[in-house]
């Protein structure tokens, strides 16, 4: 299910080769309490297949339970028209996947791997009602010098007119004002990324994640566990939590 | 640096992927799977030349300053400290230092007190040869609703999973995981299961003791294995005087649990006698399979996926003379699966099991280290080995046998050979215990 390109615009357009059609984000319906099919919740990890990287059943949804981790951190970013947006704000009401990375980010195992799960559950959501209606995608840049709201664009653009016609769940992509106003967002999160003498890449642990509708980190993904059919168990958990169904 | 990515490559094959990354450049954070061979695969490791060994060690009366101390060896190979101790940070008091994990993401190390049950985080990326001590968590056993005795501190993404020895209610084996943010924010505790309340486990053998000790994973199986030891009421005892306590000789763990790793619900009980202590996972991609070993009863037991994908538990090869107690400790798994170190405390031995049947380990080579061992680690290509002495405050052993040490080897496949030796005690060191390992170049400043 990897895709293996080596950079997340390269990996854009092979998706999009490959059939996928880019939208624009909607700029968010607020859908908190959504009454879902209990048996299309449960089925949401069986749209991903068993692999090597992940053998063995996943979890049934609602069996277990996900206790708090911590309050997802806020600060002020800019959307990829360059409005500023309070991710604290952009938090609440739905379930997020918020995932931190850079655009020239060319390691398999970086970023592009994060992106390339992301694009997977994008276009699971065609399918899935409850993560279209419920659940968004927020990608941030670390790297606001050379991923300015302009290169955000050019992933956020091509989806727009589909999400807002609920064809596919929202993608949001922020961007930080500078560097320094980061800081307390990634540490807040717990989102190391060091930046070393080469300038043209970033260190950082590959992380993914998961905050309830109402701002709480649910869980903590890294690449071990980068597996989507145990992210979509976890949604669906959050799901039949808000639903009282759990 | 090339071999370190040569040893990513291999392991994303070798283990399927399994790994929290450090995203590295020449001579920065490296992108890097493993240097002792027992660690988390969720956090970057060293696959090159370890720069320092980190020992927790249990501070003495009458010996330096008479606390606990994370203590810092210098293992570079030519340096002029090389085997000497370069750094120590006294965390005041004597808390029974034991076992020491760092986060997933490499940059903290958290260690352990079993008496006091304090948790002592420190910070080792800003001077890798310096660790410093930057937090203390000390509401662990109410955090967590009475567990006791902070064990294995095992890394999760943003989580530390911390397998404790005890409770507060009666200071026996029954006892819990519990996890911390990186953070040192309490999250949640998982109890563990007995024959009263299996919460939902099956009981292989119709037995659970709800005992711990070791926690580790196999994250490509969803797999969480914990084993069993005993508690507060026996490990802060005389041994000696334990010895003789025939009631006291009946609360020792006897269970190995299999549970969900991501749902942290336990799956399935086995018995398996005599204090099974540290787990170890083997690497390879299709070793679907964990070593334990037997404290009191010195058997090697195996913890494996049938041909119909269930777990099983099965003795399968005696350590040394069982009959004589050689009361094995720690164990050590070399990084192609070929081999596993144990070491036994009484008789001070350290002995090699060819492992490459798992179902049939047999034992190529042993050697004496001292008087009592108990502790082994090995660097990930195995040319390195090192071993600390002491095994509990009340239970090592005394006069002239007390021997005290941090000794470094080589291993050249076939003998053993000294190249340093700290007396702890001399130094003022105390009783050193585990020993993990650092390096500046897991950091780009």
């Amino acid at each position: 299910m990897r895709r293996g390109v080596t950079t997340i615009g390269l990996l854009a357009a092979a998706f999009a080769a490959a059939g996928g059609v880019w939208l624009t984000g909607s700029g968010g319906q607020r859908v908190g309490r959504q009454a879902f099919d209990l048996a299309a919740l449960r089925a949401l990890p069986d749209q991903f297949p068993r692999t090597a990287d992940f053998d063995f059943v996943p979890p049934e949804p609602g069996s277990y339970a996900l206790p708090p981790i911590k309050p997802a951190a806020s600060a002020v970013l800019l959307d990829h028209t360059g409005v500023r947006v309070d991710l604290g704000s952009l938090l609440k009401g739905r379930i997020s996947l918020v995932s931190f990375v850079y655009l020239t980010c060319t390691d398999v195992n970086g970023c592009p791997l994060a992106m390339s799960l992301l694009y997977e559950i994008e276009h699971a959501s065609r399918t899935a009602a409850p993560l279209r209606v419920s659940v968004q995608l927020v990608t941030i840049s670390f790297d606001p010098k050379r991923d300015p709201p302009a290169a955000l664009a050019a992933l956020a653009d091509p989806r727009r007119a589909e999400v807002a016609a609920g064809h596919v769940m929202d993608w949001h992509f922020l961007t930080g004002t500078s560097e320094e106003d980061l800081k307390p967002l990634l540490k807040g999160f717990g989102q190391v990324v060091d930046r070393g003498t080469d300038l043209g890449r970033i260190n950082h642990t590959l992380r993914l994640f998961l905050v309830d509708a109402s701002g709480r980190i649910r869980n903590i993904y890294g690449l071990g566990t980068m597996d989507p059919r145990l992210l979509m168990s976890d949604i669906a958990t959050l799901l039949l939590e808000q639903a009282g169904a759990g | 640096m090339t071999d370190m990515l040569d040893h990513l490559s291999r392991r994303q094959v070798l283990a399927g992927s399994a790994a929290t990354l450090m995203l590295g450049t020449a001579g920065h954070l490296v992108p890097a799977w493993a240097d002792e061979t027992c660690q988390s695969p969720y956090m970057p490791m060293i696959t090159g030349q370890e720069e320092y060994m980190y020992v927790w060690t249990l501070g003495v009366e009458g010996v330096g300053d008479a606390s606990d101390k994370m203590v810092t060896v210098d293992v570079r190979p030519g340096s002029p400290t090389y085997g000497k101790v370069v750094n120590s940070v006294s965390v005041g008091g004597r808390h029974e230092a034991h076992h020491a994990g760092f986060t997933s993401d490499r940059r903290a190390l958290w260690a352990g007190g079993l008496d006091t049950s304090r948790i002592f985080i420190f910070d080792v990326a800003s001077d890798a040869g310096k660790p410093r001590l930057a937090k203390t968590i000390e509401t662990f056993v109410k955090d967590s609703g009475g567990a006791v005795g902070p064990h294995t501190f095992y890394a999760l993404p943003g989580r530390m999973i911390i397998s404790a020895l005890s409770n507060d209610r009666d200071h026996g084996g029954r006892t819990a995981l519990v996890e911390y943010t990186d953070e040192g924010t309490f999250v949640a505790t998982h109890w563990i299961p007995t024959k009263e309340d299996p919460r939902g486990a099956k009981l292989v053998d119709d037995f659970a003791d709800g005992y711990g000790y070791d926690v580790r994973a196999l994250i490509r199986k969803n797999v969480m294995l914990t084993s069993s030891f005993t508690g507060w009421s026996n490990y802060m005892m005389d041994f000696g005087k334990m010895l003789q306590d025939k009631e006291a000789m009946q609360r020792f763990g006897g269970t190995v649990v299999q549970w969900d790793l991501h749902t942290r619900k336990p799956r399935r009980v086995f018995k398996v006698p005599g204090a099974p202590l540290e787990i170890r996972f083997g690497w390879g991609p299709t070793s679907n399979w964990a070593f334990t070993s037997s404290a009191l009863t010195s058997k090697l037991w195996l913890i494996y996926e049938d041909a119909k994908g269930e777990w099983q538990a099965k003795e399968v090869a005696d350590i040394g003379d069982p009959s004589k107690i050689p009361l094995p400790v720690d164990i050590s798994i070399a990084s192609d699966d070929k081999t596993l170190w144990v070491n036994t405390f009484m008789d001070g031995k350290t002995r090699l099991f060819d492992i490459s049947d798992p179902m049939k380990p047999k034992q190529v080579y042993e050697k004496k280290i001292a008087a009592q061992v108990n502790m082994v680690s090995q660097s990930w290509d195995g040319k390195r080995v090192y071993f600390t002495a002491s095994l509990l405050a009340n239970w090592d052993k005394k006069g002239a046998d007390n021997e005290q040490f941090i000794k470094g080897y080589a291993w050249d496949g076939k003998e053993l050979t000294e190249k340093f030796a700290i007396d702890s005690f001399k130094e003022g060191l105390g009783r050193a215990h585990l020993m993990t390992f650092g390096s500046s170049k897991l950091y780009s400043a």
